[in-house]
């Protein structure tokens, strides 16, 4: 039995959109996620789905239920220790990538040791990091002058920086083409193999037949979790790519 | 976050926005500049006021006699004719070593001058030995005169160096003699004339003016011989000049001065003496207070163009949170803390008007040199209280003005700021 990352019990959010329309856009979510899982959470617009990727990542707190992460409940947390809880435990990949522009790889990389952590080593980790995501040869370069699977990379590379304990990936491959696509979830695949706990939110199937699991939501809740058997390898379809081009 | 982070995104985040930061900081240099450059003229005036009294002569106590009251009824215009040489003596044998130097005076009005074949037409006042101590105020050339001159009347003179140049042009003229002259209109028809000989012992030092007035074209001749000679105002004296030891002993010696005058003049009632006693200490700080406010004037003025800089350090750092909108919500969930990005804004802004100020000071410092060279009269002076009062307020202005912007960075929420396009 691996350890456990995460459990979400009962958790409700509503926002307030307006004077009197109130959306309900969690309405008793459950979810568990064990160490070294790779999961997909799928649902189409309106499901709750980008709300839920908040909650995990410790952006919002839930208005009701309890929400353990690596054994801390979040849910009563301030706003400054719940970035102490974002810095320590979870590894944000977004969809547009969200790197500051006029930093360079290796300054984006960074980041997330600036606000937690000692300076000292900070830039060996940060090339290390860089290196593994195969930029290792890109580290001055800045946003503008990389492709969007290069800035993809620099976003794994940070979110793998302070070492969490999950990675969090909201329609990672959203804005890339195919190929690059297949290159990150390669990367997460090898990351995952390596046991880093990776949760994916997606609306592709494509991008979720890559995980182990899949868990479906609709209407704020949770409604379908079921185990992938045989998850697709990125690593072969960019050989079989590759042999096209070829 | 540590600061040496924060200062570095700082500067970078300067650094990138190069034309609009140097705007911004020079609404804070044009303010810091004229704070520094009104001040130093304040300060300027303020020691221009204070060397022209001090030009007088240093820690002066000055006896003076009262208008002139007869139960109470004042004589107009009329000073009274109380304060005599004898006075002075009194002073000079009870103070003895408590005071440096004494002397005493009698103006002897405007007189034509003959010398050399030159005419010119000067002030006469008659002084005592002790002249060129009192008034901190040397010779030239030639010697001052002595007691024994004063004790028989001679009619001996030192003149100023204008008048010397007017008189002697580039020849000396110690030892040579000059006439006074004074025109009479006789009622039985023509002139007569008064005429006076006088040698020249010595020449004044140059000294320039004090407000407006010169100081160079005076002749000075012994007081007895102004009393006996020229005036006929037999033993009296327009004012007795006492130079205390130190500028701490001025109230004694000012009480001093009182006590013995009251005795000598058999005063009872103090209120009302028939002589007054001036301390210089108390001119100084007169003058002192309207040069302070004078100055504190200048320095609101500067303090406002200062103020309008502040307004525009705020401004650009609104706009500055809200264009990184995004960059805050990057930093907030990668695990920045309030006060991490409240520092970072905060040391922008401070280092917006930090430098402002460095470069403000070496503005300030430039109109400073200009104006000395255009009006070489005009006192300017830069004090290190000032700079560092600039440099404090400055910053001070940063941390202000960028305080709101920094904090509506700070509570941005990480999911709007991350949504924000």
């Amino acid at each position: 039995m691996s350890e456990r990352v995460l459990t979400l019990h009962g958790i409700t959010k509503s926002y307030r959109m307006g004077k009197d329309n109130v959306v309900h856009a969690l309405r008793g979510a459950d979810l568990e996620v064990d160490a070294g899982e790779l999961v997909a959470i799928m649902g189409p617009s309106g499901s709750g789905k980008s709300t839920m990727m908040n909650v995990l990542g410790c952006l919002d707190v839930p208005d009701e239920g309890t929400y353990i992460l690596s054994g801390h409940d979040v849910g009563k947390l301030s706003d400054d220790e719940l970035a102490a809880i974002r810095n320590k435990y979870v590894g944000f990949v977004f969809q547009t990538f969200n790197l500051l522009p006029r930093l360079t790889a290796l300054e984006n990389v960074e980041l997330p040791l600036i606000y937690g952590g000692s300076r000292s080593g900070r830039k060996g980790r940060a090339l290390a990091a860089l290196q593994a995501v195969g930029l290792g040869d890109r580290i001055h370069h800045r946003p503008a002058e990389l492709s969007g699977g290069q800035q993809q990379r620099v976003a794994i590379a940070r979110a793998l920086l302070t070492e969490p304990t999950m990675i969090l990936a909201d329609e990672p491959t959203g804005n890339l083409d195919s190929r690059s696509s297949a290159e990150i979830l390669a990367i997460f695949q090898r990351l995952n193999d390596e046991g880093k706990t990776v949760i994916m939110v997606t609306h592709e199937p494509d991008v979720a037949e890559h995980c182990k699991r899949i868990v479906r939501m609709r209407d704020g809740k949770v409604f379908a979790d079921e185990k992938v058997e045989q998850p697709r390898r990125a690593d072969d379809e960019l050989r079989a790519m590759g042999t096209a081009a070829a | 976050m540590k600061v040496l982070d924060s200062f570095r995104s700082a500067l970078q985040s300067l650094v990138t926005n190069k034309l609009r930061s140097a705007l911004t900081m020079l609404g804070v240099i044009i303010g810091v500049a004229a704070v520094i450059a009104m001040v130093a003229v304040g300060n300027g005036a303020s020691q221009q006021v204070q060397s022209s009294v001090l030009a007088l002569g240093s820690n002066l106590v000055t006896v003076t006699p009262q208008a002139l009251s007869d139960q109470g009824l004042r004589g107009a215009g009329v000073q009274s004719q109380n304060l005599t040489l004898d006075d002075m003596t009194a002073i000079q044998d009870q103070l003895g070593a408590t005071i440096k130097a004494i002397e005493a005076e009698q103006q002897a009005g405007q007189w034509q001058i003959v010398a050399a074949g030159q005419n010119w037409n000067s002030r006469v006042t008659g002084v005592t030995e002790q002249y060129p101590l009192v008034r901190d105020w040397g010779l030239s050339q030639g010697e001052f005169f002595t007691e024994s001159d004063l004790r028989l009347n001679a009619q001996v003179a030192i003149i100023g160096s204008t008048t010397a140049a007017q008189l002697f042009g580039e020849a000396s003229p110690v030892g040579q003699n000059l006439q006074l002259r004074q025109v009479f209109t006789d009622p039985r028809g023509g002139g007569r004339a008064r005429i006076i000989n006088f040698r020249i012992l010595g020449v004044l030092e140059e000294k320039g003016s004090t407000f407006g007035f010169s100081r160079d074209d005076q002749v000075l001749v012994p007081t007895t011989t102004a009393q006996r000679v020229l005036t006929g105002r037999t033993n009296s004296v327009n004012s007795i000049v006492i130079k205390a030891e130190s500028s701490d002993q001025m109230d004694a010696t000012t009480a001093d001065v009182t006590g013995i005058l009251l005795q000598r003049h058999r005063i009872t009632d103090q209120a009302s003496p028939d002589f007054q006693v001036l301390n210089q200490n108390d001119t100084l700080a007169a003058l002192g207070n309207i040069t302070a406010t004078f100055t504190i004037l200048l320095g609101a003025i500067g303090g406002i163009s200062l103020l309008v800089g502040g307004i525009g350090i705020m401004n650009i750092m609104l706009v500055s949170v809200n264009e990184r909108t995004r960059e805050i919500g990057i930093r907030k969930a990668v695990g920045a803390r309030r006060a991490d990005i409240l520092t970072q804004f905060l040391i922008e802004a401070i280092a917006l008007t930090g430098l402002g100020g460095i470069l403000g000071i070496a503005l300030g410092w430039g109109i400073t040199v200009v104006v000395q060279t255009i009006a070489p009269t005009l006192f300017v002076i830069i004090t290190a209280g000032t700079v560092v009062i600039a440099v404090g307020v400055s910053v001070a202005i940063g941390v202000v003005f960028g305080l709101y912007p920094a904090m509506r960075a700070a509570s941005l929420h990480p999911i709007q700021a991350l949504r924000y396009e």
